[in-house]
């Protein structure tokens, strides 16, 4: 494409957006006169159809050979304009964004220096697009499965959608069962369905689901390649039990020498379990596994004369050679349901968990209602002689968030309701118990959630309002000491059981993930949508999707809402079969390259290899691109020494005169 | 002492193997303090070889600049390897080579000698002057003694020796094939980065005052870069027309922006022998720029270059817990 260049200029008013600050029309007059641009325009709305129509009518009648459309940030707009351009006939990469909204009109309060800045951003623009070439998009095949990291409900959910849709999905979860947070729930807000006998069904449909191939007690130790085609290591983490021979009878558990010795994590380490276990009945898969950090066998190599659980097992199932074991496979989809971390409630010290007894984290309380629980469901603290059940109960809301001093601004969504619903629930248990929340605001929000927060209040819960200073131990009893700031009244209330409603946190290994999949993290640290409006459920990384609480703290209807979505994104990618590849990709130019493998290193996605080539005789190593693999970050051509790679639209020779345009000395 | 005769066996040895081409080391001057660098391709020739206290090239340079002519069709090129003289910081720049895949490791044998210290030149002729006759050099006794043509002239090491030597911590090659010598023991423990916190300590406007007097007297001979080991580039982007990063000007501005666009490409990379300060015709103090971004790199990454083979590159390699307060 020689041509001399013919160049569209299109200045959007968006709305008032860009014209209340600068003067579309002197801006568009300037443009006219730049070399090389044949027409100048303004409209209103640019993006819309008319706006479109304006630039196709005059690539078709004016011959324009470039377009530079003068509006909002490329982020925005510019699929929709190089869509424009390619139905006109025109090579979609023959077009340049000025952003005249974000990075002028938006910022900027004088008309006049605005409308100069505008001018400059303008002259830019087409500096810079007579020097671009036209590239090709390609197209690669998607392979028809889905990754899915997590196995709570938000990835129960989504591996069950996709599935019965008919494609395959890989389901990996860290822990040795399926289920999540939630199968430790007792009941779930508002309606007070039992939470197991929901999630139950549905952790078995998974496991039987003959599209979903279910790895528990996994992890995702390596994704390489791109959107369509990532190809995955997951490493199964030995259980030292053979699966396909154990039945979940239970016998081994029982025999263990350490059963009953080791804090159950499901219990959240009230209950006891052995060093064989099983982590809650309704696991799914049923099958034991051996905790290796505490069996005596594996740890010391000597378990007695013999393991008991070895000569206890009728099924034979226990391996002690058992190795870890790497499995590989491709998917053309990601979803990230790897859920959250409960707020640790010491870092809250002035409450007094983790020093005094009988304070509580609400999940704590929740296994001692739950009649799977520790207590099988009574609601009864310390133990032997000195249990009792307690009859002066607190709850203090907001332990952990909405609180800067801990570095956690949100609200965690979920635990004025999970409150509320305790409170119920103890109250059902311990009738004459007194029953008070400290709370700041009680945010029911939610379908049902207001009518339920005065059901609970009409119970007889009493809610105060005041967030506790701090809670000390005298004599037998913990004293709350808070304000309630609707009276203004200072409060010293003795109670026997404080329960913190903790928030909800980023899971601490959240990195891996972001390592794994390059995704980023947004203010709070959890997960990033690609926009919190428009792309709730995509990540920066095309074809990785986010459900559930990795993204950010939200109830179960929320996150099997999000996972559907979650689901329904992958799927669109898989059934279309069909995915586009970056066009604006890195080139390396041979004759230049030193084959240091610096961009090798850089490249997050794996795109670039070395090569050896042949330069006059001598066999020399250099750098080549994978244009399926490139993703057109550009990292690589910022690391490269001797400026031998080369992005695509932003060649070094495209930028630099779009920079001397700006006024800048070459 | 420096046994010269066993110098000579390990490089006649060494030539004769078949897979070697060229041995490299060094060779007494044609005057003064200076030696020459010596390519050794027959046995016979081993016989100029020298190692002392004047040697302070680094030879590792000779690895890239080696120009691979195009080979006739029907031949071969010549793969077989080179064999090289390293001091302990030489060493570093054959390391750091090899992290950068600028050599193989099997292209190379190494001649590892362990180093007391060399003369900076520049330091003796101004106690000395310049002499016409080709000096000789040694160690002996912890002092640097020279064979002038009235005489030997004793030194303590801190007389004469280069600014680098005297907070030399690798005096020891950290890569070799064959050593030659015995090992010494290191000057320095710890990088103190003395002279970089001197210029730190100034006011911005004095930071400014002093190299804009220093770079203004630049005549951009290139000689800082082409005698450093590890500017090796085809084609670099400091000659490089389009784009033009660099005019050929020399003017205050042009020569600031190659003098720093040199150095921040060797960030990270600069393994600090010291060669383009020693070769500057106007005495730039160049390793105060290279310093200063080696406290950078060890303050922020706490990495050090050329020590270890396998390493990744710094500017290639990223760690979650990397510090970025350095981004806005």
């Amino acid at each position: 494409m020689n041509s001399k260049p013919k160049i569209g200029v299109y200045v959007c008013h968006c709305g008032i957006n860009i014209s209340k600050t600068v003067d579309v029309d002197a801006v568009t007059e300037y443009a006219s006169q730049l070399p090389g641009v044949k027409v100048a325009r303004n409209y209103s709305y640019m993006c819309s159809d008319p706006g479109q129509l304006l630039i196709k009518e005059d690539i078709k009648k004016q011959g324009l050979n470039r377009v530079v459309v003068a509006s909002c940030s490329p982020r925005m707009h510019e699929l929709t304009f190089r869509k424009a351009l390619a139905e006109a006939g025109l090579n979609p990469y023959y077009l340049e964004m000025a952003n005249l909204r974000e990075q002028c009109s938006w910022v900027h309060a004088d008309r006049e220096e605005a409308t100069a800045k505008a001018k400059k951003i303008v002259a830019s623009a087409v500096a810079k697009v007579r020097l671009l070439e036209p590239l090709e998009e390609k197209e690669v095949e998607v392979e028809p499965a889905t990754l899915i990291i997590g196995g709570g409900i938000a990835g129960i959910q989504a591996a069950l959608d996709i599935a019965n849709a008919g494609y395959k999905v890989f389901l990996v979860e860290k822990t040795p069962s399926l289920g999540g947070k939630m199968s430790k729930l007792d009941k779930t807000f508002p309606t007070l369905d039992c939470s197991a006998c929901i999630l139950t069904p549905k952790m078995v449909d998974v496991a039987s689901h003959p599209n979903i191939e279910l790895m528990t007690y996994s992890q995702v130790e390596e994704v390489t390649g791109y959107v369509g085609n990532f190809q995955v290591k997951v490493r199964k983490k030995a259980r030292f039990v053979d699966v396909d021979k154990c039945t979940g009878c239970g016998i081994c558990g029982e025999e263990c020498r350490l059963a009953g010795r080791i804090p159950n994590e499901f219990d959240e380490g009230m209950g006891k379990r052995g060093a064989i276990y099983l982590p809650f009945p309704q696991a799914v898969p049923a099958k034991y596994t051996i905790d290796p950090e505490r069996c005596l066998f594996l740890t010391r190599g000597k378990c007695g004369k013999s393991p008991k659980c070895v000569d206890a097992c009728p099924a034979g199932a226990i391996d002690f050679e058992q190795k870890d074991e790497i499995v590989e496979f491709k998917v053309g989809a990601i979803i990230v349901a790897t859920g959250y971390d409960v707020f640790d409630a010491t870092r809250k010290p002035e409450y007094g968990y983790g020093q005094y007894k009988n304070v509580l984290t609400a999940l704590e309380l929740e296994r001692l209602v739950s009649a799977s629980g520790p207590t099988g469901g009574q609601v009864v603290l310390g133990e032997g002689e000195s249990a009792f059940v307690p009859k002066e109960i607190a709850f203090i809301q907001c332990v952990g968030s909405r609180d800067k001093s801990v570095g956690n601004e949100y609200c965690s969504r979920v635990c004025c309701m999970y409150t509320a619903k305790l409170a119920h629930l103890v109250k059902e248990k311990i009738p004459e118990a007194n029953v008070r929340v400290y709370y700041m605001d009680v945010r029911a929000f939610g379908k049902g959630f207001e009518e339920f927060y005065d059901r609970v209040r009409r119970e007889g819960v009493r809610y105060i309002r005041g967030n506790p200073s701090e809670a000390f131990k005298r004599g037998d009893k913990l004293v709350i000491k808070a304000e309630d700031t609707l009276t203004a009244k200072t409060l010293e209330d003795e109670v026997d059981l404080v329960v913190l409603s903790v928030g909800l946190e980023p899971r601490k290994d959240a990195r891996e993930i972001i390592d794994l999949l390059r995704l980023s993290q947004s203010a709070d640290k959890f997960y990033l949508e690609a926009h919190p409006k428009l792309a709730p459920v995509d990540t920066a990384t095309d074809g990785v999707y986010l459900a559930g609480c990795a993204q950010g703290p939200k109830d179960i209807p929320d996150t099997v809402a999000q996972a559907k979505g979650a689901a329904s994104s992958a799927l669109i990618l898989l059934s279309s079969g069909k995915v586009k590849v970056q066009a604006q990709v890195s080139s390396v130019d041979e004759a230049t390259c030193r084959g240091c493998g610096y961009c090798v290193e850089i490249c997050p996605y794996g795109a670039i290899e070395l090569v050896t080539v042949n330069r006059f005789g001598h066999k020399v190593t250099v750098a080549r691109v994978n244009e399926a693999l490139c993703k057109g970050c550009g990292a690589c051509a910022a690391g490269c020494l001797s400026g031998s790679i080369q992005q695509k639209s932003f060649k070094d020779s495209q930028i630099l005169p779009q920079i001397a345009a700006l006024g800048v000395k070459q | 002492m420096v046994d010269l005769e066993n110098l000579r066996t390990i490089a006649k040895e060494t030539i004769s193997r078949e897979d070697v081409k060229y041995f490299i080391g060094w060779r007494e001057g044609t005057y003064g303090f200076s030696v020459s660098p010596h390519f050794v391709r027959e046995p016979a020739e081993a016989d100029k070889l020298i190692f002392s206290p004047l040697c302070s090239n680094n030879l590792a340079t000779y690895l890239t600049l080696a120009e691979k002519l195009p080979v006739p069709r029907g031949q071969e090129p010549d793969t077989r390897k080179v064999a090289l003289m390293v001091k302990g910081c030489d060493s570093r720049a054959v390391v750091q080579l090899l992290v950068e895949r600028g050599i193989e490791r099997e292209q190379v044998v190494v001649i590892g000698c362990p180093c007391q210290g060399v003369i900076d030149t520049k330091k003796v002729e101004q106690l000395l002057g310049q002499p016409e006759n080709v000096v000789r050099a040694r160690w002996e006794k912890g002092k640097i003694i020279c064979q002038l043509p009235d005489g030997e002239k004793e030194f303590i090491k801190e007389e004469v020796l280069a600014q680098k030597c005297l907070k030399c911590r690798y005096p020891n090659p950290v890569i070799y094939d064959i050593l030659f010598g015995e090992k010494v023991e290191p000057w320095c423990q710890e990088e103190d980065f003395q002279e970089v916190k001197e210029i730190e300590g100034l006011t911005l406007q004095e930071r400014w005052d002093y190299w804009q007097e220093k770079f203004s007297s630049c005549i951009r001979c290139y000689s800082c870069r082409n005698v450093c080991p590890l500017c090796y580039c085809e084609d670099c982007i400091l000659d490089r027309l389009n784009p033009t990063w660099i005019n050929r000007s020399v003017n205050i501005s042009e020569n600031t922006a190659f003098q720093l666009s040199r150095a921040f490409h060797l960030a990270g990379r600069c393994i600090e022998c010291g060669e383009c300060e020693r070769v500057c015709p106007v005495n730039i103090p160049l390793m105060k720029l290279n310093k200063k971004l080696s406290k950078a790199v060890k303050e922020m990454f706490d990495f050090e270059p050329g020590l270890d083979p396998e390493a990744k590159p710094l500017q290639a390699s990223y760690r979650p817990d990397d510090k970025e307060d350095f981004i806005l």
